[in-house]
């Protein structure tokens, strides 16, 4: 066995085994971290089969923005809302099983038996080699033969962060900046910070009252699933009066 | 077994495309299911690119390349509608999410 192909094997090996780690994990930020790991060993799987370029789209894309933005929105997540692990039915769980199954046979015997092949085309490693790598021509065929669609894609990351933006808004954000208007101020003098600004219609400032105890904070949750909701890692500031308070009663 | 050939790169595609298929079909939480969608993705551009450089041809590595962008777009919208569900109070629980038919 030659090194490519003990490399292949491990990389194989550790991308199956972190993908079956997605899937089976309980807790949904070891499946983002096992996506993560996934997703670096296709990257070297792109590294063997000549795409240099898409390995490093890969891995900045994925690990670096995707990824990062599901652990985030599971922190954002209320933990009560998030489900225990599988599927209430069992039935549902052997049925995927067994589809699992019959798919992997029928595409191994696919792929077994293929007997379509396109032959060999212009870009042959000495060509790319001589255009000068990877990226160049890639390049080359990008804004040649396939600018329309390279501009098109563009139009649909615009069209996506709009409609990400439209559907993470809260829905009465008019209230919400109307009822906090003039507390955010960039411009204020120094200490006027408890002086808030004069009503709309011209009423005197009301003095905030600082020496008044704060409001007591809300419970602190934990983002864990499972079903003991204290064996696990707490979420938030707990204010240092509380922290005390709790240690004192624990 | 001394060479590494088209073949090895799609049965490895297959195996993490059926992986990715079972957790969709199998698990509850809607975060994980879009990973999951997001790992077949992956699977399936690992074929591509196997195919593309079984014909030395560039236009796989371009369709991957495609792909992504559509597939960074899909996780931005489909973060928005979890965001959406979680902030009306509502379940992440896709067995729960019947709005649209009642």
């Amino acid at each position: 066995m030659s090194w490519d192909v003990i490399i292949f094997y491990l990389i194989a090996g550790i991308s199956v085994l972190t993908a079956l780690g997605v899937v089976a994990a309980r807790n949904p930020v070891h499946s983002g971290i096992f996506l993560v790991l996934c997703f670096v060993n296709v990257a070297g799987i792109f590294v063997m089969l000549g795409a240099e370029f898409l390995a490093v789209i890969q891995i900045i894309v994925y690990t670096g923005a995707v990824l990062v933005l599901v652990i985030f929105v599971l922190m954002l997540v209320d933990p009560e809302d998030l489900p225990s692990f599988h599927t209430s039915a069992p039935l549902q769980r052997y049925l995927s099983f067994l589809l699992g199954l019959v798919l992997l046979l029928e595409v191994g015997a696919a792929i077994l038996t293929r007997t379509a092949f396109a032959g060999s085309g212009p870009a042959t490693p000495q060509a790319v080699e001589a255009i000068g790598g990877n990226v160049q021509a890639l390049g080359q065929v990008i804004y040649t033969k396939y600018l329309l669609a390279f501009e098109i894609t563009s139009l649909v990351l615009t069209v996506g962060v709009i409609g990400a933006v439209v559907l993470a808004l809260p829905e009465r954000l008019g209230e919400r900046i109307g009822t906090r208007r003039g507390t955010i101020s960039l411009s204020h003098t120094r200490g006027t910070d408890d002086m808030l600004p004069a009503g709309p219609r011209g009423e005197t400032p009301i003095r905030v009252d600082r020496t008044r105890p704060a409001p007591a904070p809300a419970p602190v949750r934990s983002i864990i699933t499972t079903k003991d909701p204290d064996a696990h890692t707490r979420v938030g500031l707990v204010p240092t009066g509380d922290r005390q308070e709790r240690n004192s009663h624990e | 077994m001394n060479e590494i050939t088209a073949e090895h790169f799609l049965f490895l595609s297959a195996a993490l495309f059926i992986i990715g298929m079972m957790g969709v079909l199998t698990r509850r939480n809607v975060l994980i299911i879009l990973m999951c969608v997001e790992l077949m993705v992956a699977a399936v551009s690992i074929s591509f690119v196997a195919f593309a450089a079984e014909n030395n041809t560039l236009g796989g590595q371009i369709f991957v390349l495609f792909a992504l962008a559509v597939a960074a777009a899909e996780a931005a919208v489909g973060l928005g509608i979890i965001i959406a569900l979680s902030r009306r109070g509502k379940s992440v629980d896709v067995d729960q999410l019947h709005e649209l038919r009642d």
